[in-house]
């Protein structure tokens, strides 16, 4: 039948097949993510609003949420694990917008070998990161080594302490911060830059009116990457961090795993959904602008 | 950008370094020296510590070297059990990833279809969450299916992980792939089916295995998911290490893991990094 | 106004060359323009001017005042980009008025200066808009803009007009050379293109290889080139491979009186090629005739087979395969056996009258 239809009729059956095609080829992955992210996610949210009442129904209440901000301990594991966000997230970029400009604008062998050495984490698990640091910086680590050969006292080691987790993720995340910053970069040109200097520019006006104001987007997704990243980070501050206060990533885990309380464990999840709100949508708005603005270039 | 040049800085390769640049890059100098000496050292000091039998406190250097911690690693029940349980998680994620992601990829790469971009966009979600607090409410689901503590559970947990790398990066590459080559292709003869298994699919192939090297190598290391679905009966390699560092029986014996996992995943990353770039990376991330 | 002076400007990156000691002194008000081939070291030259790139060895002085290693931000020095460089997240005002705000001049001062700067390049009523809202010579104009607001001694351009199309060009072109000489403002011009140079300059300096070939006025250059380059880079020309025996050259089955001996180009100007008669005994060969309009342009075989333009008068018409007589007005010679130095140089009617061709 269908072999013996002419061309005009069969016109309309292949469109429909080519648009249905494609859909059917990208459910599978869709359809994963709706039901391993957005469906556990919403329904989390709604679960923590909900607290069982009179005669087996449930009521909605905040007392979920009223029991996590009335617990002092969890409060403080709360505002230890914004202090670590707010303390790396600010040396992150304190150290990886220098490299980020001098890696972009730099020529030579020099630079290359710079760029070499910051990429390196990249390529290292943070389970071995971990290992590192304590074998380093831990008691009698190598850095006590150096300091007793020469006849210094030994160091108060970051193990341990709220600091622990600072250098670690700092050190974790460096070669992703300084990579977002020079695609970022990408849309300073040397041109421009040589024109602001030609005018009378020095170095921090060329920072402050030239090179910031064309990252903006670009320092708001590193910004938001590295927020989102840190916040709940989970095998760095469980291995270096200290017991208490101890940051939402380990928490979580113990509430969940040790203590059993899924109900609670929940209830910090959406916590961290909530701070983590702003950034998340921060870091798919400029991503999603970004795209459109290429589309409507012409460039993928 | 060769990052196998990276070697602890001997003179003659600071002279080079300082000859190229006529001596005034002192900026680059200041960060040659602070990055060589906080990311090199303490992963020298991992290396030194696996081949140290005996390194007792104050001693710059090892008292003896030798390999003894390493036969003793290589004993070990657990270590080939733990490995045996990663490999079998790494290859059956990334087998399944390959097989749900990449046709996806072709979809959002070549076709075009209703709610295309919104699709494809939708994959950033997985990064919009803060990653630890949605494993852990995935958690709380699986402990109702009764996937916690399972194979299955922790195949399903890293998979959603493996989701944006293996849809985003191959759409690209198929995407860049010069429509006038398939043109020419289809010119010269060749049906559909034929373009796409000689053109298009070796022009876009480096890329795809870049990215099917990242995924697999990113599962073998993925550690919360596991520990959080897997524990206490799935046990990877990198748990395995966790115990090892939280109990510090022998301080060795962590070195010798590390060393042992990292090498070969070090070459397969540095491989997939060589045919990425890190813009390529930074735009998976949407940098 | 402003005099510069290059001493001995050299620049090497590694163990290339890209400037082996460049002297030049430019005069007050007067317009330069640095021409030669991508790679020849103008852009180079340009950058160091500016201080974009440090000198290896020699000096650039501006009214007598070394400033090899003043920065760029204290050079009294404005650069026109190629790429036009604008800052696309400011305004036109934003761009042109951003050197006067790092200055701290008053507001009103800065309004006005910038007022009158984009009246200057034809932009009045422009400040609010953003570069990419402007076309490409627009976009250029603003950067002139940015550069002379701040009344630099010396303006530097380096190919100001690569990226637009040839129509907006010359007309741009035309402009800048107003504003210059409106402004007499001292001022470089970075171009590979000939016509641009030939247009626009006071001077011309032809580099090649890192190195100055020739300077001098436009008619000089095209008229009496030191080299077989310079001969070759500007205007059309006719470089026929030849050897010197005897007092007489033979190249391309064309046979000269020159001076001199061992191997040597022959160069003639198409326009200096004259068409004596037509008939089986003429020299050349008709390949094909392009119609111009205002000139036709012959090109045509000689006897071994190497090419010949001729240009010739309007309403000309020759059929293809005919066979021309020529005579040779003008033609230089220039003998290989040193790098391009001039062995011999027919001067024209007065050395070499009418010069008929003889065949070997």
């Amino acid at each position: 039948m269908h072999e013996a239809a002419s061309p005009l009729s069969r016109t309309p059956a292949v469109s429909a097949r080519s648009r249905v095609l494609p859909l059917l080829l990208v459910a599978t992955p869709v359809l994963l993510a709706l039901w391993l992210v957005i469906w556990p996610a919403a329904e989390a949210v709604i679960l923590t609003f909900l607290v069982p009442g009179e005669g087996g129904t449930e009521v909605w209440s905040t007392a979920n949420y009223a029991r996590f901000f009335g617990d002092s301990y969890s409060v403080n594991n709360f505002t230890n694990t914004l202090w670590t966000t707010a303390v790396t997230t600010t040396i992150l970029l304190v150290i990886g917008l220098p490299l980020a400009i001098y890696l972009r604008f730099a020529k030579g062998q020099l630079p290359a070998t710079v760029q070499s050495l910051v990429m390196f984490p990249m390529f290292v698990p943070s389970i071995i990161v971990a290992y590192a640091f304590i074998r380093t910086l831990g008691p009698n680590g190598t850095v006590d080594i150096f300091l007793h050969a020469v006849g210094l006292p030994r160091m108060r080691t970051p193990y341990l302490t709220p600091w622990g987790p600072v250098i670690g993720l700092v050190w974790d995340g460096l070669p992703l911060t300084v990579l977002l910053l020079l695609s970022g970069l990408g849309n300073v040109t040397r041109p421009a830059v040589d024109a602001a200097r030609d005018v009378g520019a020095g170095w921090l006006a060329i920072l402050v009116y030239i090179i910031l104001p064309r990252m903006r987007s670009s320092l708001l997704v590193t910004l938001s990457f590295n927020v989102l990243g840190i916040f709940s980070s989970f095998t760095l501050p469980y291995l270096l961090g200290p017991a208490a206060p101890e940051m939402m990533g380990p928490f979580m885990q113990r509430t969940f795993g040790d203590l059993q309380d899924v109900g609670m464990a929940r209830t910090q999840a959406v916590i961290t959904f909530a701070v983590c709100l702003l950034f998340g949508a921060l870091y798919v708005w400029s991503i999603a602008k970004g795209r459109t603005k290429s589309a409507a270039g012409g460039k993928s | 950008m060769s990052l196998l040049s990276i070697s602890p800085p001997t003179p003659s390769l600071l002279t080079r370094l300082l000859r190229r640049t006529g001596g005034a890059d002192w900026f680059g100098l200041l960060a040659f020296i602070f990055l060589a000496s906080t990311i090199i050292l303490p992963l020298v000091v991992v290396g030194i510590w696996a081949f140290a039998e005996v390194w007792r406190y104050p001693a710059v250097l090892p008292q003896r070297f030798g390999l003894g911690f390493w036969g003793e690693m290589l004993a070990r029940r657990d270590v080939w059990a733990a490995l045996t349980t990663s490999l079998e998680l790494s290859f059956t994620v990334t087998a399944l990833s390959m097989l749900i992601c990449l046709p996806a990829a072709y979809a959002f790469g070549r076709m075009e279809f209703p709610f295309r971009n919104t699709l494809f966009l939708s994959f950033l979600t997985l990064r919009a969450f803060p990653k630890f607090g949605l494993l852990i409410v995935i958690a709380t689901i699986f402990l109702n299916l009764g996937l916690v503590g399972t194979f299955a559970g922790v195949v399903l947990i890293q998979l959603v992980d493996t989701l944006m790398y293996m849809v985003w990066i191959p759409a690209a590459a198929f995407q860049s792939v010069d429509r006038r080559l398939e043109e020419a292709a289809q010119d010269a003869g060749a049906t559909p089916l034929q373009v796409f298994w000689h053109v298009t699919l070796p022009q876009s192939l480096p890329t795809i295995a870049a990215a099917v090297i990242l995924t697999f190598v990113g599962t073998f290391y993925e550690t919360e998911g596991a520990w959080l679905i897997g524990a206490p009966t799935v046990t990877t390699m990198p748990i395995l290490m966790i115990s090892f560092i939280n109990n510090q029986l022998v301080i060795q014996y962590g070195a010798v893991l590390s060393l042992m996992l990292w090498v070969p995943s070090f070459v397969a990353l540095m491989f997939a990094r060589r045919v990425l770039g890190g813009d390529a990376i930074a735009r998976g991330l949407g940098g | 106004m402003a005099r510069l002076d290059l001493d001995l400007l050299g620049k090497s990156f590694g163990d290339t060359t890209a400037v082996a000691g460049v002297s030049l002194n430019v005069g007050d008000g007067e317009l330069v323009s640095l021409l030669g081939p991508s790679g020849s070291g103008k852009s180079t030259v340009l950058r160091m001017i500016g201080g974009f790139e440090r000198p290896s060895s020699g000096r650039v002085l501006i009214d007598g005042v070394d400033v090899t290693h003043v920065p760029p931000e204290r050079r009294p020095t404005g650069m026109v980009f190629q790429s036009h460089a604008l800052w696309s997240h400011m305004t036109v005002f934003g761009n042109v008025s951003f050197g006067l705000r790092l200055r701290r001049v008053p507001r009103e001062e800065i309004a006005k200066r910038v007022e009158a700067t984009l009246e200057l390049v034809g932009l009045a009523g422009y400040g609010e808009r953003l570069p990419n809202q402007l076309s490409g010579g627009q976009q250029q104009r603003v950067a002139l803009a940015r550069s002379l607001v701040l009344e630099p001694k010396i303006l530097l351009l380096d190919e100001p007009f690569a990226s637009l199309d040839q129509h907006l060009r010359e007309r741009l072109r035309d402009e800048v050379r107003d504003i210059q000489k409106r402004l007499g403002i001292t001022a470089l011009f970075v171009t590979h293109g000939q016509d641009e140079a030939l247009a626009l300059a006071d001077r011309i300096v032809v580099m090649r290889d890192g190195r100055i070939e020739q300077v001098g006025q436009p008619g000089d250059i095209y008229a009496a080139p030191r080299t077989a380059f310079v001969a070759g880079f500007i205007g059309a020309m006719n470089m026929l491979e030849g050897a010197i025996t005897d007092g007489r050259i033979l190249a391309g089955g064309l046979h000269l009186a020159a001076a001199g001996s061992g191997p040597a180009h022959l160069a003639i100007r198409p326009e200096d090629i004259e068409i004596t008669d037509s008939g089986e005994d003429g020299h050349v060969t008709v390949r094909r005739m392009i119609d111009f309009g205002s000139h036709v342009v012959i090109d045509s075989s000689l006897a071994d087979g190497s090419h010949l333009r001729l240009q010739t008068t309007k309403g000309v018409r020759v059929g293809e395969g005919e066979r021309l007589g020529v005579r040779v007005r003008h033609y230089m010679v220039f003998a290989e056996a040193l790098r391009d130095p001039i062995r011999y140089r027919g001067a024209g009617v007065d050395m070499l009258p009418n010069m008929e061709l003889n065949y070997a």
